[in-house]
């Protein structure tokens, strides 16, 4: 590369987090710290019948047992747990308002500097928006449209209250709380998240979507999701993230679990865009999140699609568990990683069921001095006759300070299955720079369009609605060299 | 019995036991096991293995009746038989064999950087009791055959062989390894390749049920050497395969290829690892495997390239055919890259026969059967035809028909 592409890029690498702003709300804070008094000030404050409480505290107990997982290519300081808020609403939400012009209009400015479409645009844009503001459900919208087919899209917490033969029957069936530490803990002390159930050959006339943002300093949010598409229905959903600058590391250990059943189909779109840290590696969110879908029934599909861009540090493994026959789990995944940023990212395909497909494009971009590494599992289960895997996985590297591993496990246990995995490591390609510029772009236009193509696979899958914020993500990261 | 007593109960009969040094490295290594209870879980590299084979064992050794022999054939190539890891020293101007000293134990086990907890090697060290090591003189063209023999039933060998390729030698070295006792080998090779050497290795692996054969390798390469290995296993016992290559130095390559053959209730481990610490360097890691019963196998590749490491080329390939329902293959293909300017991938599949093609041979009048030993042997075909040597290309036939009359 010579200087001018050396100098470009490291001014591209200097870009500032752009959505780095704090609204000023009076919070309402428990004490800080981590024990079963807290879990209790949680519990009363969202009037949750006994049973969840004692399935907080049964998960809290299980949580002293397990140590943090190891295994990760990540570096980071070890997280007190005693230091950190495990509750934050902003106050004077004990009620809930009626209508828009109820809510602090400082939340609704915060939301219309990230062009959230939550007034008049949300007619315009069709999407039903339950909103997440520091743990607390703000509004949510279109629910008229939603109950007249019979689709619950609400609050866990509101599930919890007025759907709990559902919530009994299916929170922590996908991912039981004694899994491993950080679904134990979320387990433990969530606050809230979104439950969606679509009932019996339902397709979902839009797309549901709840922005999840982290504002109050020192308040680990630990959202908790639950989707289940009954027989024969469909539902696509949109989770997108950003945060406001920080200087100290904030928690982030949310659980998602899908549950499809017979012929149902689930697609479930992350734009992820926290607060990374600034160029020294200094602040940023700790990303820990658990997702993990389970294609309970015959003939159902869940699809996976992420674009992670943001927080200090990334693990993450969105996996599917393709139980029933023919059954389909899909992953695709751009990551980009600039300055200290570290990602650990991948999935995990269990193949169970016969004719079970599965299909894996992981795309990883890395600058500056992060650390981008992909790491799948693949395995094929004694009775999963005739399963199918597809994973690919590629890794652009700009800079000579940044590195970019793979590594995936691939086991077969089944001599019907097939496996196929590919994976490559480059540079951008000087041929194509070169041709590029040789006809007329410049070298920022030739490196955007070269990115750009290196994600399409994954971006294309992105909904309509989505996909233009995702690009938009995308260009913040990668700003210059992408356009 | 755990390790520190058998160790104890022996000392008498394992080298170099009388040197302070190395005694201190070796207690060292023994609170690794004491401390570390073999989590399976947690090393992967343990999977498959029966661990009370290798880790409480009867230690046996007896230094050998018959003497090895070195033969300087007429063609101006050496054929060795090592008998229970003792080779005679043996001297002129193209080569010199020599028994291991402690000075080349100390040499590795302080030069070790590649892979510090592995637990068959740290055993090996422990229980020295064998080894040999050849020195290919300055711009010499050998050839070398070494035939592998252990004389009794019970021995546990613990052998540690140094292979050193002066400036401009080049070496092509097969080893065999054929034994129908009930023993078990664990052998350790370092191998050092000057400036401009090469090495043609080739590991022939084809023992009985009862035997169990742990071969390590760590080879490192200097200024344009070159590191080639193929290895052939075609054991009924269970093996392992772990080879270790570092390219130190500008325009080194090194190539690691392996082909196996498993059946019955048989088990394989095998794991190449290159690690890049200079530039314009190339490496190249391709396992095939066929599996039929209940047979298993785990294949871990990893390419490793440094910060200083540009304008690497580094591929990977992991192959797997599994003729049972009961077989299993685990593979792990991992890339590790701190630099930008490289051209890395690695490919991994796993899967029966292709059915299609099956299809189209039986459409021409073919059984299945026939089928599919066509389609096993194509499989393999690249890395039989690559074999120059005559004698060894028609001994690895021979032995791959062996096994295709097994395929039902």
């Amino acid at each position: 590369m010579n200087t001018e592409t050396l100098d470009k890029l490291d001014s591209y690498s200097k870009n500032k987090y752009k959505y780095g702003f704090v609204t000023d709300i009076d919070s309402d804070k428990p004490k800080k710290g981590l024990n079963e008094e807290t879990i209790k000030f949680i519990s009363t404050k969202k009037n949750e019948p006994e049973w969840m409480l004692d399935w907080r505290l049964n998960s809290f107990s299980k949580w002293k047992k397990i140590k943090e997982p190891k295994w990760s290519n990540l570096n980071f300081p070890k997280i007190d747990y005693q230091d950190i808020y495990y509750y934050s609403a902003p106050k004077g939400f004990e009620k809930k308002p009626k209508d828009l012009s109820e809510v602090d209009p400082k939340l609704i400015e915060t939301y219309n500097k990230l062009g959230i479409p939550l007034e008049e645009q949300k007619v315009l844009a069709g999407v039903a928006v339950d909103v997440v503001f520091d743990s607390v459900s703000v509004a949510t919208t279109y629910k008229g449209q939603l109950e007249k087919l019979g689709i619950i899209f609400c609050s866990i917490s509101e599930a919890i209250q007025k759907h709990p033969e559902l919530v009994k029957k299916y929170l922590g069936s996908v991912i039981p709380p004694g899994d491993h530490s950080f679904s134990a803990l979320n387990s433990a002390v969530f606050t809230d998240g979104s439950f969606v159930y679509i009932p019996e050959n339902v397709k979902c006339p839009m797309e549901l979507s709840t922005y999840f943002r982290i504002n109050s300093e020192n308040t680990g949010q630990f959202e908790r999701t639950l989707i289940i598409a009954d027989k024969g229905s469909y539902v696509s959903y949109l989770e997108g993230c950003t945060a406001p600058k920080r200087d100290e590391n904030q928690l982030h250990a949310a659980n998602v679990e899908l549950i499809a059943l017979e012929d149902a189909e689930i697609k479930y779109s992350t734009v992820q865009n926290w607060y990374p840290g600034d160029e020294e590696g200094k602040g940023g969110i700790y990303n820990f999140v658990t997702k993990r879908g389970l294609c309970a029934g015959n003939n159902s599909k869940i699809s996976w699609t992420q674009v992670e861009t943001g927080s200090a540090i990334t693990w993450k493994y969105p996996s599917c568990i393709l139980k029933g026959d023919n059954s389909i789990g899909e992953f695709y995944s751009v990551a980009i990683t600039n300055n200290y940023q570290q990602a650990d990212t991948g999935t995990k395909m269990t193949h169970i069921g016969k004719n079970t497909k599965s299909k894996i494009i992981s795309k990883g971009i890395s600058l500056g001095k992060s650390q981008n590494t992909y790491r799948g599992e693949v395995s094929f289960l004694r009775k999963a006759d005739k399963a199918r895997n597809y994973t690919q996985c590629d890794s652009l590297l700009v800079g000579n300070k940044c590195g970019a591993h793979t590594v995936p496990y691939i086991e077969s246990k089944n001599n019907s299955a097939v496996i196929e995995h590919e994976a490559s490591t480059s540079k951008i390609n000087e041929d194509q720079l070169y041709y590029c510029r040789q006809r007329g772009l410049s070298h920022e236009e030739a490196v955007s369009l070269i990115v750009n193509g290196f994600c399409k696979q994954v971006l294309q899958e992105l909904p309509m609605e989505f996909a233009v914020e995702a690009q938009k993500l995308v260009s913040i990261s990668l700003e210059g060299s992408v356009g | 019995m755990n390790i520190q007593e058998i160790y104890q109960k022996n000392k008498k009969n394992i080298f170099f036991s009388e040197n302070k040094d190395i005694q201190i490295h070796r207690e060292k290594l023994i609170n690794v096991f004491i401390t570390d209870r073999f989590d399976k879980k947690s090393n992967e590299s343990l999977k498959n293995i029966n661990l009370k084979n290798f880790f409480d064992f009867k230690y046996k050794y007896l230094l050998p009746e018959e003497t090895s022999v070195i033969n300087n054939n007429q063609d101006s190539s050496y054929s060795i038989v090592s008998v229970n890891g003792q080779c005679a020293s043996f001297k002129d101007d193209k080569i010199e064999i020599t028994k291991i000293s402690d000075k080349d134990y100390n040499d590795f086990s302080k030069n070790n950087t590649i892979e510090k907890n592995d637990h068959f090697v740290n055993l090996n060290s422990l229980f020295l009791n064998s080894g040999f090591k050849i020195i290919i003189k300055k711009n010499n063209n050998i050839k070398i055959k070494i035939s592998n023999i252990v004389t009794d039933d019970d021995l546990t060998i613990f052998q540690k062989n140094n292979f050193i390729c002066e400036e401009g030698s080049s070496l092509s070295l097969i080893e065999e390894y054929e034994n129908k006792n009930n023993s078990t080998s664990n052998i350790l090779n370092v191998i050092k390749l000057e400036k401009k050497s090469s090495l043609n290795h080739f590991l022939i692996q084809d023992n009985s049920s009862n035997h169990n054969l742990v071969i390590t390798s760590h080879s490192s390469c200097k200024k344009e050497s070159f590191y080639n290995q193929r290895v052939y296993n075609f054991s009924d016992g269970y093996v392992r395969n772990f080879h270790f290559s570092e390219l130190l130095e500008i325009n080194s390559e090194a190539d690691l290829q392996g082909i196996f053959f498993l059946k019955d209730n048989n088990t394989s481990n095998n794991k190449t690892f290159v690690k890049h610490f200079a530039e314009d360097c190339k490496s190249n890691q391709v396992y095939k495997g066929i599996l039929k019963d209940r047979a298993k196998a785990t294949y871990f590749s990893n390419t490793h390239v440094d910060q200083v490491a540009q304008k690497t080329e580094g591929y990977q390939l992991s192959k797997g055919i599994l003729l049972s329902d009961n077989a299993s293959y685990f593979s792990k293909p991992e890339l590790k890259i701190y630099a930008d300017d490289v051209k890395c991938s690695h490919g991994s599949t796993i899967g029966p026969i292709d059915e299609n093609a099956i299809f189209y041979l039986r459409s021409r009048g073919m059984s299945k059967n026939a089928a599919t030993k066509i389609l096993i042997s194509s499989f393999i075909n690249e890395e039989l035809s690559s074999i120059d040597d005559e004698q060894m290309s028609e001994l690895i036939q021979k032995k791959l028909i062996r096994y295709l009359s097994k395929v039902k």
